[in-house]
């Protein structure tokens, strides 16, 4: 016993004097040396091991590859609306909306729903589209109808709609109606009950614009940049997130849902904000949902390019978190209602 | 420092973009082709912008360094009059290094087996007329064109005729195995998948890509809805991933020689 206490002790008295030694010479090595530089050497082995190992079972590849596709496919369009809206802040005067729009908000928000109509693309160009505009004095009521209008309503996804569903121009009609209906009937809620501090302080404050001494095409280079990194970020956030529901989610539970009506348009909506499905396909995959009533499969086109998880995520970034989270869950009861009467009525 | 970082991050985004578009094919693994001429443009645009940002955002190049906007700095009279700053690195933004990243040093292989397994089958368009299947065996034929002569051909074309068809293999248990096709619209989310039930030999390795000769394995009335999607297999042949790998397209002519 006492001759162990006694090694033990004497192990302990050159551990110490050891490290005294180490300050003495300036610190240049740290006390277990050798053990940090095995630890240098086998650490990132494992970890590279680890991740390759689980980054090729299928699952994962699978979600990796749905999370790569989301991010991919949008990319141009985010680039197209950041250019979009760096353009229109730096060389779009403020008096053209104020001229092309109607004074009054109430009759600015419609127009502003129609011209949805011009912006062609999905859902990601809108955003950036829309900040810039409140940024330029557009009424944040107009700005909002524009943003939930335009990835729904503009010819490409109206004539994709088309082909999905050929000799059904009623499905188009609807399409068109019940988007138009909910984007201006969300413009006018926020009128009514909307306020402006859920906006974050950047939006608020109309940063945007042309100031004197600089060169516009600088001011452009610079907004169009820094929006697309912004909005680039929180793009790869929701496609993450949506990547995990597409996977996660096996699609064979969808018929369990289909039987009864109610269910199933609820069930729809949720789908169309988890799958995060961009606005040109989803007609394509509402059309093999044969198994869902046709207004339930109204549902998931008019709610899909209106809120959906990338969506959330890219609102959040561009608006701010409090107003995301209070306008999503409004568009998505707003929507279900408009196209749940319009199908009523069409389909 | 922020400034180089941010032009060597919009130049990686662009050069993932590039890399996967133009110097390789490796986009049609999640997107379609039609959207190559895009990919290609925002690779470009990126990179110009990153190498604009890198020689024109010069410390001292007349406008003052760099800031991130969420910090209010009082002594700059830059700030107060535009109250929102265009020269930072937003925090958030590092996340686009991931699918950089990926991109061009660790791309994920297309959807496959995994993804087949888990969806049902895309209904196939309802169709009234049927052409009548060309003379030759096997018949080279589409997944859907298959399905819909299976439970719709009134004439039961199909009937005895050998047919070749090329897809994934997706086990399924109990000795049999789908072919699968997988089809997307826009891009890999919104993937959907054909099958055919193969019956007869063995499983071959789950996501491998096969052409198949065989016959109509009989059960219900053919023509209708009661008949099986499937086929008793004679010939299971290993073959490349072909380009068009997302789309229910005709055997390559290569498999239709043998």
């Amino acid at each position: 016993m006492k001759s162990v206490g006694g090694v033990g002790l004497t192990e302990a008295g050159t551990g110490t004097e050891s490290e005294a030694d180490g300050g003495r010479q300036g610190a240049a090595l740290p006390p277990y040396w050798p053990l940090l530089l095995v630890a240098a050497a086998v650490v990132p082995g494992v970890l590279l091991f680890v991740v390759g190992r689980w980054g090729d079972a299928p699952a994962v590849q699978a979600w990796r590859t749905v999370c790569l596709a989301v991010t991919v496919q949008a990319t141009p369009f985010l680039l197209l609306g950041t250019a979009l809206s760096g353009a229109i802040n730096a060389f779009v005067p403020e008096r053209v909306f104020q001229r092309v729009l109607p004074r009054r908000a109430a009759l600015a928000v419609p127009v502003a729903g129609v011209a949805g109509v011009v912006l062609p693309g999905c859902e990601c160009a809108s955003v950036p589209v829309a900040g810039s505009l409140i940024g330029r004095g557009v009424p944040p009521a107009a700005a909002f109808a524009f943003l939930l209008s335009a990835p729904a309503i503009n010819p490409v996804v109206l004539t994709a709609t088309a082909i999905a569903f050929p000799g059904q121009p009623a499905m188009v009609l609807a399409r068109l109606l019940a988007s138009l209906v909910t984007a201006v009937v969300m413009g006018w809620l926020w009128l009514r009950f909307g306020k402006a501090e859920w906006l974050r302080p950047v939006v608020r404050e109309q940063h945007g614009g042309h100031r004197d001494g600089r060169s516009r095409w600088d001011e452009f280079r610079r907004g169009f940049q820094h929006d697309f990194l912004h909005a680039g970020g929180f793009l790869v956030l929701g496609a993450m997130a949506a990547a995990t529901f597409n996977v996660a989610v096996p699609r064979s539970v969808l018929d369990t849902f289909a039987g009864s009506p109610w269910l199933s348009v609820l069930f729809l909506a949720g789908l169309a904000v988890l799958l995060a499905v961009c606005s040109e396909a989803d007609a394509f995959l509402a059309a093999s949902l044969t198994a869902f009533p046709a207004v339930a499969r109204l549902v998931f086109m008019v709610v899909g390019p209106m809120v959906d998880l990338k969506l959330i995520a890219l609102q959040a970034g561009t608006f701010g978190r409090a107003f995301a989270v209070r306008f999503s869950a409004a568009t998505v009861v707003v929507a279900v209602a408009c196209s749940a009467l319009v199908g009523g009525v069409l389909l | 420092m922020k400034r180089s970082l941010r032009a060597v991050l919009l130049a990686l985004c662009g050069l993932g973009l590039l890399h996967i578009s133009l110097f390789s094919d490796l986009c049609l693994r999640y997107v379609k082709e039609s959207m190559r001429p895009l990919l290609i443009a925002s690779g470009v645009v990126l990179v110009l912008l990153g190498v604009a940002g890198a020689l024109l955002d010069r410390p001292g190049g007349g406008e003052p360094a760099g800031r991130d906007h969420d910090s209010h700095d009082q002594d700059s009279h830059d700030h107060d009059s535009h109250g929102h700053d265009h020269s930072g690195l937003p925090r958030v933004a590092w996340l686009l290094l991931l699918p950089a990243l990926s991109l061009l040093f660790y791309a994920p292989p297309a959807l496959g087996a995994y993804t087949a397994s888990r969806q049902p089958a895309k209904p196939v368009a309802e169709r009234q007329a049927f052409d009548p299947l060309p003379a030759g065996s096997p018949v080279p034929m589409t997944l859907s064109d298959f399905t819909g002569r299976v439970q719709q051909d009134p004439a039961r074309d199909i009937k005895g005729r050998t047919i070749l068809m090329t897809g994934i293999v997706t086990p399924h248990g109990g000795g049999s195995w789908d072919l699968t096709r997988i089809i997307i619209n826009c891009c890999a989310a919104d993937a959907q998948s054909v099958k055919v039930r193969i019956y007869g030999g063995d499983v071959p390795p789950a996501g491998a890509w096969v052409s198949v000769t065989g016959i109509w394995h009989p059960g219900g009335r053919l023509g209708t809805r009661s008949a099986p999607v499937a086929l008793d297999a004679l010939t299971v042949k290993k073959v490349p991933r072909p380009l068009n790998g997302y789309q229910d397209a005709l055997p390559l002519p290569s498999a239709v020689t043998r």
